[in-house]
């Protein structure tokens, strides 16, 4: 327990830097920008007539410091906001905190991936067993391949040919935001809505990410096979069926560590089956507003993908122990 | 030449194969079809990525007659928006791509395989120092971090691009390579090399790099595929302007000009969508017979 408590520690510790680091490249990043964004916003403002403390004031609401600071004073600013969770506001959409905007893209995304990649899981898991089990044969090799060339091609190359063979082709599912004029909530209309709107995000995102899960599982399943407890479970005599639960339970285990990892990535990894369903996400939110150089919210949804990727990590680290009583005991050893 | 063959300890270390690469690959390459079709197709790729622009003028032909027009003699994959040959668009387009490509992967395989040799040969604080480093290149998701950087950087060449993506990219490689030393340097002949009194330099260039090269290689080619999406995807988000033609541009150009919700000019849609699958397919065969090149084990199977 104190073993696992000290890892746990630790990754805190290091996360904490990474995100520590993440910003400031964001804030040097802002500065660095062609015509300095906050510079021009300040003298947009005054240009409409708006005085010079107010435009600062302005100024400071969206990226959390002043313009004509030293750039030592920017950063202390923007440090103390981040750390009250104000990643300032939108520029594009005024008024807004970025942290409100970001919040409501994450739970599109969220909804997205979580169903994006339990169906691609349970896809790639059982054809993988079949190819392991099958891998002298073609359904084995055939199986590999298709795992390697999804597993390979972009995400984008799924999407552009799912829009475009299905919503134009045949008019079969809907793209765009859910529709504006039915009532948010729980009832019959709007869900319908989210789901004719999500299909078939989630299954371009499936059908380009169960390739990983695929090779994996069959690589695991392969080397437990070759197992010696394995044989000598068949010359005892032990039922097939519960064979095949010894091996499916060792076989999973590294699963579960890609799964996690991949939760993580996934936040920030949707941007083109966002970009090309017009699905209001995370990765969506991420270009637009670089295509509006909103850069208060660029720098706001960044940090955020990159704080899912770290949070994933630990609980990748964490879960392994868990579900893996061998690692378990070598870290109370250690 | 018979090389010998020693108990392996990680899957990324086989024993290194000094003569006769070129032999191997081609034997190898023979023993299945669709092994000679995927060197036939990324072969077909350099060519047109290498001569492919020189066989168009600089400002290709336009046919206003013919616009979004589907497959026909005159234009096999059919024309784009402006009347432009598909086929022509991708030909000339590839260059871009496969440059910047190259150099990224290059540039990965330089920094990746440095940084892992040293670290798992070197051990001790450089090692934890440069893992450190690593693992913060690998926690930074890759492709969002390059969208923020276009912000500031417009990659106007096709070298600048490849720079950033290397840079960006070889976190993978140096873990790998670094657990492929860390494995190597306890084996038998390396220890003997070191015995002997040999030089740290010429451990790691003449014993260990041999051993680590196939590995590396496969990830290249590998490395080349994925950094082809990743440029391509940033021009097909429109995030960069964009001087030349290539393929990230056509697919932008195509779904801004409506191919996406009307379904007409299909062929200048799909043609780098499909050139995409196609190179992805023939870089998956082409691994598999270079596994089998490097690691002469799975021949028996």
């Amino acid at each position: 327990m104190v073993a696992f408590l000290r890892r746990l520690a630790g990754h805190l510790v290091r996360g904490v830097v990474m995100i520590w680091i993440v910003t400031t490249f964001t804030f040097v990043l802002i500065r660095l920008m062609p015509g300095d964004p906050v510079q021009t916003q300040y003298e947009k403002l005054l240009s409409q007539g708006v005085s010079p403390d107010q435009a600062r004031a302005q100024v400071q609401v969206t990226y959390g410091f002043v313009p004509h600071g030293s750039w030592l004073s920017q950063y202390g600013d923007y440090l103390w906001k981040l750390l009250h969770l104000d990643l300032g506001t939108s520029v594009s959409a005024q008024g807004v905190s970025v942290t409100t905007e970001v919040m409501g893209a994450l739970k599109w995304t969220v909804g997205l991936v979580l169903a994006g990649t339990l169906l691609s899981f349970v896809i790639g898991v059982l054809l993988g067993v079949v190819a392991a089990m099958r891998r002298e044969g073609h359904v084995g090799s055939v199986l590999s391949l298709l795992g390697s060339l999804l597993h390979g091609i972009p995400q984008y190359v799924m999407a552009l040919v799912l829009v475009t063979f299905l919503t134009v082709k045949v008019k079969a599912f809907s793209t765009g935001p859910v529709d504006g004029l039915l009532d948010p909530g729980f009832n019959g209309p709007y869900l319908a809505s989210i789901v004719s709107h999500a299909v078939l995000p989630a299954v371009a995102f499936a059908l380009s990410s169960f390739g990983g899960y695929l090779l994996t599982m069959k690589s695991s399943v392969v080397s437990v096979l070759g197992d010696d407890f394995i044989l000598a479970s068949e010359l005892r005599g032990i039922k097939p069926s519960i064979v095949f639960r010894y091996v499916a339970r060792n076989a999973l285990l590294p699963l579960f560590t890609v799964l996690a990892l991949s939760l993580g990535f996934m936040i920030g990894g949707a941007v083109f089956i966002e970009h090309a369903f017009n699905y209001s996400g995370m990765g969506a939110m991420l270009i637009d507003s670089i295509g509006n150089r909103d850069y208060s919210e660029m720098s706001g949804a960044f940090l955020l993908i990159t704080v899912a990727v770290i949070l994933a990590n630990i609980a990748a680290d964490l879960l392994y122990s868990v579900v893996d009583p061998r690692v378990r005991r070598e870290g109370a050893g250690a | 030449m018979s090389a010998i063959d020693m108990p392996v300890a990680g899957p990324a270390v086989v024993p290194a194969r000094r003569t006769g690469f070129w032999r191997n690959l081609w034997t190898v390459l023979r023993r299945k079809p669709s092994r000679m079709a995927g060197a036939a197709i990324v072969a077909l790729f350099v060519l047109s990525g290498v001569v492919g622009p020189w066989l168009y003028p600089d400002n290709l032909p336009r046919d206003n007659d013919l616009i979004l027009a589907g497959p026909s003699l005159a234009h096999p994959l059919g024309t784009d928006f402006e009347g432009t040959d598909v086929l022509a668009l991708l030909i000339t387009g590839s260059r871009y791509v496969l440059v910047a490509a190259v150099v990224a992967a290059l540039i990965m395989v330089v920094i990746g395989t440095g940084f892992g040799l040293y670290s798992g040969y070197r051990r001790g604080f450089s090692d934890s120092v440069l893992m450190r480093i690593t693992d913060f290149v690998l926690t930074i998701p890759g492709f969002p971090l390059l969208l923020v950087l276009s912000t500031v950087w417009k990659f106007s060449s096709a070298l600048q691009m490849g720079l950033v993506l290397g840079i960006t990219g070889w976190g993978g490689l140096a873990r790998s390579v670094r657990s492929a030393t860390l494995s190597l340097r306890e084996r038998g002949f390396v220890e003997a090399a070191r015995g002997l009194g040999m030089p740290t330099r010429r451990i790691v260039t003449a014993e260990l790099l041999p051993n680590i090269a196939p590995y590396v290689a496969m990830n290249l080619l590998i490395g080349v595929t994925t950094f082809i999406y990743s440029q391509v995807g940033l021009f097909y988000l429109g995030v960069l302007p964009f001087k030349s033609n290539n393929w990230g541009v056509m697919i932008q150009l195509a779904v801004t000009n409506g191919v996406t919700q009307t379904g007409d000019g299909l062929g200048y849609l799909m043609a780098p969508l499909v050139a995409i699958l196609l190179l992805t397919l023939g870089v998956v065969l082409l691994v598999d017979a270079l596994d089998e090149v490097f690691n002469p084990r799975l021949r028996e199977e």
